[in-house]
Formats: C-alpha cells, structure tokens, sequence
C-alpha cells in the first residue's frame, strides 16, 4: 500500500487517501500524466484494470473519468479519478488499453455511452449500443429520450435500409477465395445465447473470432437513474436472472456506505444464504449448460430438477422465484416469520443435491467422452488470468486464488470458516469440475450461516421478524461509493454516484465480469476446430445479460 | 381363467377411480406454493385512501390510479398485469392497514390469450358500486355538513367569547378603580 501511495505522489495528485483497507484513492490532476501514472503503478504490480467508469457533471463542464485498477495477487487497489473536458470536441484522454489490455472493452464501453474518445485504442469503434444511437451518447445527462424516440420513429425506415446496404455490400467483399469463410455462430445457436460470434474460418480451422455483442442491451445504468433508491433493486437484479441475489447485495451496500448505515447480524447472515443460494442455482444452470452445449441435454435437465429445490427456498422468502427483489438497502426485505420452516425448506433442497452428487460425480464428472474433448482444451495460464483480468471461478480454475468473499469480506463472510478453492490445470474440463467444487462450498456455507442463525436468535440475540431491515433515509447524501461482491461469474462491482439531497441514483455503474470472458473468446478460439467452439464458450460461462447490461 | 380375467378388469376399473397426475391441474394447485407468493393484485377499496404511493413507487409504471368522484379516497389504484413485474414494491409502500394493495398470497391464476386486445385488457380493476360511492358521498356531506356546523359554532362561540371578554375587560376596566378604591378600604 504504501509503495503505491509513494508511486502516486510522484505524480501531480490533487489527493491520494486510503479508501477501505484493500483500496487507494487518487484524484489526477492533469490528464496528460494518465498513461505514465499506468505504466509506473504497472511495475508495482497493478496489471488488471478492473472497469472505466465516467461520470458526467454537466453544470461543472467536466467528465470525470474513474480508472478502477487491481493487483489480484497482492489484493491492492486502486481508484484513480481524472477530470476531462466535456465538450465533445475536446472530450479525449489517452487510452490505458496498450498498457493494461483488460481495459479494452470497457473503454469501448466509455467512448459508445458517452463519447470519451480513447486516443491511441488500437480500434475505437461503437461498440454495445444499437446503431440508432450511434454517435448521440445516450448515458449523458443532456441526452433527450423522448426526442430520440421520436427521431426513431421517424427515421425507421432509413436506419433499416442502412443495415441492407451493408448486408449488401458485405456480399460483395466478402470473397469466395481458398476455403476462407465467415460464418455466423448465433444468436440462434442453441448453445450461443444472444452473442453473435464471427468466425473466421479456412477450412475447419478458426482464424480469427469477433463477438458482435449488444443484442440484450437494456441500459440498465441509466434506466436505475430515473427509479428511486428501493426501486432501483429491481434494475438491477435484471443484470441477468441465474444469479440475481448478488447484483442487489453489491447495489445495496453501495448505498448503506453513503447513507452511513450498518446493517444488523442477522441481515448480514441472511444475505449470505440468499447470495449463495444464488450462486447455486446459478451454477446449477453453468453445469449443465456446459454439457448442453456439448449436445447432451441429460445433464441439464438433472441439474435443472435439483436447481427447482433451491428455488423453493428463494420463492419461500420472497415470494418470487426468479425474479426475487429480496434485498434493499438497509438489510433483507422480508422478515423471517417461521425461520424453522424456511431453514427445513433449504435443507431439502441441499438432501437433494446430496442425493444426485454421487451419480453427477460418476457419470458426468468422470465422464471419458468428455474428459477426451474437454482436457487440455484451451488452457488459461496464470500471466492469461493477471493481464486479460479473469474472475471467478475461471480464474480459480487456473490456480489463482482471488475471491472477493475473502479478500474483502463483505455481509457475514469474515465470520464463517472458507477457503479459495481451486483447480491446477486451467483447461475446460477444469472450468467445469470448478462449478462443482464450489457448489458443495456454497452449501456449506449456506449451513454455517443456517447455525449462526438459530444461534443468535436462541440466545436473544436475533429478532428474525424486527431485525431485517435498517430505517434508510428518505433523502441521500452526496457521496461516492465503490462496493464489490464475488458474484456466480466473478467479480462484480458497482460505483455509485450521489448527489445532495437526492432520491434517485445520479450515476450508477455496474461491471459484470463477462465482459472480460467475452473478450478473451477472441484468443481463447482461434487455433481450434469448428467443433471446439460451444465446449469453449459453455467452459467461460458466458452470460449475456450481465455482458450488455 | 375368469377369476383372471375379472381380477385384471377390476384393476382397470381401480385405475379409473385413481387421481391421476395428469389430471391434475397445476393452475390451480402448483407444486409448490409460497405463503407469500406475488401473484395477482387484490386491491381492496374499501381501505384505500388514494394517497399514490403505490403509483409512485411502481418501476414499471404499471399501476394507473382511477379517479373517483369522492374526498377521500378521491383515487384508486389498477393495476396493467402485462406491464407489472409483480416486484410487490407496491404492497410495501402500502400504509394502510390491512394492505390496500396486496401481491402476497396471491393468485397464480394469471392467463390471458396473448392477442394485443387481450393484453390490452388484462387489468386488475377496481369495481366499486354506486351504492357504496353514493353511501361514502352521503356520508362525506354530513361529515362536511357536520364539519361547517362545528366550524359555525366554534366560530359563533368563539366570537361570543370575544365579544364577552371584550365587554368584561371594558366592565373591568371600568370597575377596576372602584375596586381598587374598596381594597384600600
């Protein structure tokens, strides 16, 4: 930490402070110096840039531009601020991609959303956004929505015929030389999900893979702008449905850090079994899916059984099974009126798991079809992890030990007795047998959190019905918070922005780790065959609600 | 041989009788069923007093409050079940007690045909009858009635007791020298 800091304060800062004890502060006053501040924090060991996140002051003309970067084997962070111009002419900064390549698509991200230009990206494109917003920057705070709309209307007709003309004109280039073609794998691809990817072949050999994202774009940041603090849960559970406990565990912890609110024990157990079984039913549908996207659908529909008992319990708190909306800022929404009840619901869904884990392990896990195609397949290595930044389990699968959970215990986590768990090898079949692994973790320490509770509330220390939720305030403070949770996929975090007095978010950004994992499909693919392609993407647990967002 | 032969019709005939699964209707009788499962509206009108939280709080934009010719509640909320996603943030937000609006033990019965005029028909309305709203007005006068009474006397006693303290302070001050001529004595 300390050599950061010192790094740092070679340079003109307005202010470097400690934030959270994982994290460092700065603010850099010249955004010239961005790319010499990357390369010298490089050298310390910050080599994965987490997200880039700008946020717009209009009445102040300027964009600040917020750079989260991590050390994911030293667990230091840093967040570093710059101030831009926000005229659209003079709206550039140097970009940190050639630096830190995981910054790539995030910069994208910036530059389609609000027209930072990246100078020096090595392919600064739209990116995300549908082509009718090309060029208009709809996350700014002067983009008109109804005027859009309108626009649209009008001009459907014109917008269309563009896409003809370039269908049009791709037929004429695209050529029928040697055996090259371009082939188009999804968004119908039972096993793509809404992704395009380009592949470019010769023969059966990839050469190069582009994925064409953006087909499930919602903008879920900006529409959580125009909802107020409660209701912005149900934004952002959409991040994507198979985990959707998660998302709303980070969003409202971001919003007791600005309140200044802590939440009670008892909330912060409960967030553990509802966050992990998230996580289970979420990887329930991982595993299968990995076999489903090798045409064995046996296996899915087993996990699928298993994953109904899990929902059970999720639908008995909340009501709802997929789309919960269980927690809020302030703790747990709904209080735990018959906690025995519940706690023997969960307990019949973890028998269950129990009772088909043997025949998974025999007949899924060992499988010899599987283990043939699968070993030794598209192979992450620990300096592949570090600099592409991969999270999660992908990560753990090849050896890194990086878990949020741990390395900066949020709700109950420091309390409970967990480990990182981890594979060696790093290949696809590794990135399966990691799912597994870290289910049977989620249910322990689903049962760990389970005995705390009954052991609070047998020594009076607990109130399951009174203590789930915290008074909020009606009214925010200005503030700016940064919170981070080991989501089913990865690393997820949330950076909101507060202004004085205010009931809605002013800016909320949300980084889902898949956007990293589709990136690294543009290495992870070329040099395989045709066939290779679902085993590789099922083995990267893509999903593409948290890749649009 | 007949013995066989009527043992095996008379389990045919057994199975018949038996509940079957796939009989069973699960619109009505799911699986599995929450105590507190969001599911279809019930908007009690007789509790609500239009205060518009719900219609405030609503993500979605779902719920669309129904003007009545009444004080209070001078609206009520109805609910567009294409548009909600049963969040049940409405039900939360509710201050009345027992809930107004209510999600939780809901019903799952929720089909509709799918068609755009279907959907756009697929409303939880609030049917009050004219009885009820005639009943509610009557008594909205007489408490008016009562109120403009109350105010009337209030005001009329008020003033008498201005006019009384007036004239008493205008007695008092006229007798006050006498008085304090006698305390003297």
């Amino acid at each position: 930490m300390e050599r950061i800091k010192e790094v740092l304060n070679n340079f003109d800062m307005e202010y470097v402070e400690d934030y959270k004890p994982t994290w460092v502060k700065a603010k850099l006053k010249n955004k010239d110096d961005i790319t010499k501040v990357v390369k010298a924090l490089k050298e310390v060991g910050i080599r994965s840039c987490s997200t880039v996140s700008p946020t717009d002051f209009p009445e102040e003309n300027r964009m600040e531009i917020n750079y989260f970067l991590e050390d994911i084997v030293n667990k230091k962070n840093v967040w570093l601020k710059v101030d831009i111009d926000r005229d659209l002419d003079k709206c550039e900064i140097d970009s940190i991609t050639p630096i830190l390549e995981s910054a790539d698509y995030h910069e994208l991200e910036s530059y389609s959303t609000f027209g930072v230009k990246f100078k020096g990206h090595p392919n600064l494109r739209y990116f995300l956004i549908s082509r009718d917003y090309y060029g208009k920057f709809p996350f700014r705070k002067d983009f008109d929505w109804e005027e859009h709309e309108k626009h649209l209307i009008e001009n459907v007709n014109a917008i269309a015929e563009e896409f003809f003309e370039e269908y049009e004109e791709n037929e004429k280039t695209v050529g029928h030389e040697d055996s090259r073609t371009v082939l188009h794998w999804g968004p119908t691809h039972p096993a793509s999900g809404p992704i395009r990817l380009k592949v470019y072949t010769n023969g059966e050999n990839i050469e190069k893979v582009e994925p064409d994202i953006g087909y499930v774009w919602r903008a879920l940041e900006k529409l959580s702008e125009r909802k107020d603090f409660i209701g912005t849960i149900v934004a952002v559970e959409r991040v994507c449905f198979m985990d959707n406990t998660n998302p709303m565990i980070c969003y409202a912890q971001a919003v007791e850090e600005i309140a200044g609110k802590e939440i009670t024990p008892f909330a912060k157990y409960m967030r553990v079994i509802l966050g992990e079984l998230g996580r289970t039913v979420s990887h329930l549908i991982s595993m299968g899916g990995f076999f489903g996207t090798m045409g064995l659908q046996t296996f899915l529909m087993w996990c699928l059984d298993v994953r109904e008992y899990f929902l059970d319990a999720l639908e008995d708190y909340s009501g709802a099974r997929i789309a919960t909306a269980c927690i809020e800022p302030g703790g747990v929404r709904y209080p735990l009126n018959d906690y025995k009840a519940w706690f023997e619901e969960i307990n019949k869904a973890i028998e269950k798991w129990e009772k088909t884990k043997p025949d998974i392990e025999d007949i899924f896990l060992k499988n010899p079809l599987m283990t043939t195609r699968a070993k030794n397949k598209g192979i992450f290595s620990h300096e592949d992890v570090i600099d592409n930044y991969l999270q999660g389990p992908i990560a753990r699968a090849s050896g890194v030990k990086t878990d949020v959970r741990i390395d900066e215990p949020y709700a109950a986590y420091g309390e409970l007795k967990m480990d990182y768990v981890t594979c060696e090898n790093g290949d696809a079949r590794d990135r399966l047998e990691i799912i597994y692994k870290e289910i049977n973790q989620s249910i322990d320490l689903i049962k760990q959190a389970m005995v705390k509770i009954e052991e609070g509330i047998e020594k009076g220390e607990m109130d399951p019905k009174k203590d789930h939720l915290v008074k909020m305030p009606r009214r925010m403070p200005a503030g700016e918070a940064v919170s981070r949770v080991e989501w089913a996929r990865g690393e997820m975090l949330m950076h909101l922005v507060t202004t004085e007095k205010s009931t809605n978010p002013y800016r909320l950004k949300i980084k889902a780790p898949s956007v990293n994992h589709t990136r690294m499909l543009e290495k992870l693919i070329p040099g395989h065959s045709l066939s290779d392609i679902p085993l590789l993407y099922g083995s990267m647990h893509i999903c593409q609600g948290d890749l649009d967002r | 041989m007949l013995f066989e032969i009527s043992e095996k019709m008379i389990r045919v005939l057994k199975a018949f009788t038996e509940p079957r699964i796939a009989t069973k209707d699960i619109v009505k009788e799911p699986a599995h069923k929450s105590p507190i499962f969001r599911g279809r509206h019930e908007i009690k009108w007789d509790v609500c007093i239009g205060c518009d939280a719900c219609n405030k709080i609503c993500p979605v934009d779902a719920i669309k409050m129904k003007p009545l010719p009444l004080k209070k509640p001078n609206k009520v909320p109805e609910v567009n079940l294409a548009i909600c996603i049963f969040c049940g943030l409405c039900e939360d937000v509710c201050p009345t007690k027992p809930k107004a609006i209510k999600l939780s033990g809901g019903d799952i019965e929720m089909i509709t045909e799918g068609t755009p005029e279907a959907l756009e028909n697929f409303w939880v309305r609030v049917e009050i009858p004219e009885e009820w709203i005639e009943k509610k007005k009557k008594e909205e006068e007489e408490k008016a009635r009562k109120k403009a009474e109350m105010m009337a006397k209030k005001k009329a006693e008020a003033e008498a007791k201005k006019k009384a303290q007036a004239s008493k302070a205008q007695n008092e001050s006229k007798k006050s020298a006498p008085a304090q001529k006698g305390d003297e004595k």
